[in-house]
């Protein structure tokens, strides 16, 4: 049996963050289904929102948040986020970041959505990438030990306190339990339950499901982003960076629509109101070909393009035809990014004891109804950075927590025979069939424009594919790299997590943020000012309300 | 359009050696490698390779594509299609094959460790650099770690080409303390080194470019 006083489950930013805090302290490893520098942090390109300049202040970068999240975020925790922002970019830059630069020699900042300053430090538009890879090296120094392509699988829990984990190596197709103190959940987002996302394969929502199946409340899982421009077809990321550059968003008569929803800040109103703009403008008609709009950077140049926009104008040419510096590119709306998740204080915790969750997998509340763009880097190294310190605080104080035999065998065997496939199984049904479905469901009735009628068929729907679902057999069995096996898994979390997603879409009767309800088309503050916690009751979810931490903002109505 | 792949299996469980197995799958031109391999593997869930991001940013899919080696989610059909529609997939070269088209990573991640891959922090580094100097580690700093350099020399011997990469961006930094006793580190002689940059920018997926500069340092 392994032990590490520390265990961080994830290997992007929020996780190598995390791990490198807790090193200083505590013996800690890392345990990622896909080797660290593959995660999908790497794949963000606009920037990390902190308040560094000379005219901007971390008041205005809490209001533009506060705002963003149409009155949901929590303030104590938004503080927090906006606050530390400027030292973890100092830091950053100390591991190595190569951040662009101003003429003076200052960490470069663009604009982004819904920010009333240039904001987002960046790199070109590789920001993500390149802060994952320097985190990578610092883990490289420090010489955390990783365990690359194992999968988690479950929480241990003894008497209501997490113990441990039981996780899947993929390459030796063995069952490992992970004895630990403290278990620190950064395994990212859910994107791939929709059939339209710009989330990499790899986000399957493990962590918040596999936290939901051991108990700890999740929170406000209704709230799905959808990223106004990715490429039409594709749905590859077009960040956002492209509008703060100064990019326009056309319809087919030539016209920025944007004027018509956001008159004062156009195309960088925050995403959730674009991407409404977007679908509004292709359902009246006036998209191409009943399909898209465009995002034109023709008028920006070619040298801007190639300098700021260097990895936007590859993937434009290659995964479109179009390059941007010289034609408009197809875009549409995609599911990007999950503002709900494992719910935790300030500092990482969430509600079951030894268990700690940052990033992308975590509610801490700071994006709540809807993410600004910027905010989700910022996110995952202030809050990687304080659930490392407090899993280093737990391992340091702590002693060892029991671990039963009983328990550890008992999970050991019930996995044994999921994963060998014993079972009848159906032929003729496969999760390649309930995997399409299920995307395809959660895209076109618990989208960008919801309604009562079609959120309670998905429910229903989505009831079945369960009942589907839990008919498979595993398959292939447990053989060194098979894929199928973590994919008939994965599709299990994803299950688990739609359903939280719709239930909790329909029983929100408001319109907030990214949550668009057509028969509710009102903002409620009198019944909805509320969070959605969730946790997992014998007969599938149940539902509560909780309050939103209101300290300096009154909600105000939202206008851009 | 239909295209036949042409695939290396190898389960070292069952397996004697590697053999080649056909699938035919529905593609349309601007798809890409890997979603044609997405289609063998609803056909054969037992296959194996590895992908995530599929915008050739994480560096999960790199494999040998009709002989050359670079990402599957990057190349597209009409670029890889050869005579006959047929796509021929290979392990990457120069990485033991583990499973099919998945190889052994752990040797190329471990190769990183000796140009000490990290920025030491020069003390008196103020926070500031010249946008000119950043600009030079932008191209070196896009390594994705994919392998596809590794995979694409002829005889890479004692040369670990990833690890080159990261260890001449760092010499390139103006906050490393290291800088030019890096070249040493390496232990790769210049001219080496110098036709390795010659040669990088057609063999990397995202086409690396390294001053000439970085080796007079």
């Amino acid at each position: 049996m392994l032990m590490h006083e520390v265990l961080v489950v994830g290997g992007g930013l929020a996780g190598l963050m995390a791990a490198l805090v807790a090193s200083q302290k505590a013996d800690v490893a890392v345990l990622s289904k896909i080797y660290p520098t593959r995660s999908h942090s790497g794949a963000a390109q606009g920037g990390f929102n902190a308040a560094l300049g000379e005219d901007d202040s971390i008041e205005s970068h809490i209001f533009d948040t506060v705002k963003g999240s149409d009155y949901l975020g929590d303030q104590d925790a938004i503080e927090v986020l906006c606050s530390e922002g400027p030292e973890v970019i100092l830091e950053l830059e100390r591991m190595g970041v190569p951040w662009t630069r101003t003429p003076e020699g200052r960490v470069a900042q663009r604009s982004l959505g819904g920010a009333g300053f240039p904001r987002a430090c960046f790199a070109a538009d590789f920001s993500g990438h390149v802060v994952l890879h320097t985190l990578f090296e610092q883990v490289l120094r420090r010489g955390i030990k990783i365990y690359p392509e194992w999968h988690l699988v479950e929480l241990l829990m003894e008497d209501g306190q997490v113990a441990g984990v039981l996780a899947y190596d993929l390459a030796r197709a063995r069952l490992e339990v992970i004895r630990s103190k403290a278990v620190i959940l950064a395994t990212g987002g859910y994107g791939r339950a929709f059939a339209k996302t710009t989330n990499a394969h790899a986000n399957t929502g493990d962590g918040m499901a596999i936290a939901y199946r051991a108990g700890a409340v999740l929170s406000d899982m209704e709230f799905v982003q959808f990223h106004p421009t990715t490429l039409y077809g594709t749905n590859i990321l077009i960040s956002e960076a492209a509008r703060g550059e100064g990019g326009y968003l056309r319809n087919y008569d030539g016209e920025r629509f944007m004027v018509h929803y956001a008159p004062q800040k156009m195309e960088l109103a925050p995403r959730d109101v674009v991407s409404r703009a977007i679908f509004k403008e292709i359902k009246e008609g006036r998209g191409f070909e009943g399909q898209y709009v465009h995002l034109d950077l023709t008028h920006l140049g070619e040298a801007l393009v190639a300098e700021r926009l260097p990895q936007v104008r590859d993937l434009a040419i290659r995964y479109a035809g179009v390059d941007p510096a010289r034609a408009p590119m197809p875009i549409e709306p995609a599911q990007h990014y999950s503002m709900g998740g494992v719910r935790t204080d300030t500092w990482g915790m969430t509600s079951l004891p030894g268990l700690l969750a940052a990033g992308e997998v975590a509610n801490v509340s700071v994006h709540g109804a809807n993410r600004l763009g910027g905010n989700s880097l910022l996110e995952t190294v202030v809050f990687g950075r304080r659930a490392g310190h407090r899993a280093a605080q737990l391992a340091r104080q702590e002693p060892w927590p029991t671990l039963s035999a009983a328990t550890i065998t008992r999970a050991y065997e019930s996995w044994s025979s999921l994963l060998a496939g014993r079972g009848q199984g159906v032929q003729e049904d496969s999760t390649f069939a309930i995997r399409q479905e299920m995307t395809n469901l959660m895209t076109s009735q618990v989208g960008v424009f919801r309604v009562g009628s079609e959120l309670e068929d998905a429910v229903n729907r989505l009831a079945k594919l369960k009942e589907r679902y839990q008919r498979l057999k595993a398959p292939g069995g447990m053989q060194p790299f098979n894929y199928a096996l973590m994919d008939y898994l994965e599709v299990g979390y994803l299950l688990d997590l739609c359903e939280v997603i719709a239930r909790g879409a329909l029983r929100r009767t408001e319109s907030r943020g990214a949550h668009y309800r057509l028969d509710y088309p009102q903002r409620d503050d009198q019944n909805w000012l509320c969070h959605t916690f969730v946790r997992r009751g014998e007969d599938g979810p149940e539902f509560s309300n909780g309050p939103v931490k209101i300290t300096r903002y009154a909600p105000q109505e939202r206008g851009y | 359009m239909n295209v036949v792949l042409n695939i290396c299996r190898f389960n070292p469980g069952v397996d004697v050696k590697p053999y080649f197995q056909e699938f035919t799958v529905l593609v349309e031109e601007h798809n890409t490698v890997l979603d044609a391999l997405l289609q063998a593997w609803q056909q054969d869930p037992g296959l194996s390779f590895r992908r995530s991001c599929r915008s050739a940013i994480c560096g999960s899919c790199a494999l040998c594509i009709n002989g050359r080696p670079g990402l599957a989610c990057q190349t597209l059909i009409r670029n890889a299609i050869t005579e006959g529609g047929r796509i021929t997939l290979e392990p990457l070269p120069h990485f033991r094959q583990l499973k099919d088209l998945v190889v052994d990573l752990d040797p190329f991640f471990e190769s990183l460790k000796a140009v000490v891959p990290w920025v030491v922090i020069r003390d008196n580094h103020d926070g500031h650099m010249a946008p000119e100097v950043a600009r030079k580690l932008e191209s070196p700093a896009t390594c994705i770690l994919c392998g596809v350099c590794h995979a694409a020399m002829d005889d890479p011997g004692e040369v670990k080409p990833a690890a080159v990469v990261k260890g001449l961006r760092l010499a390139l930094d103006p906050r490393d303390a290291l800088g030019a006793a890096r070249l040493q580190l390496m232990k790769v002689p210049r001219d080496i080194l110098k036709l390795f940059i010659k040669d990088l920018p057609d063999r990397c997926p995202k086409g690396i470019t390294l001053p000439e500069e970085v080796l007079m340092l």
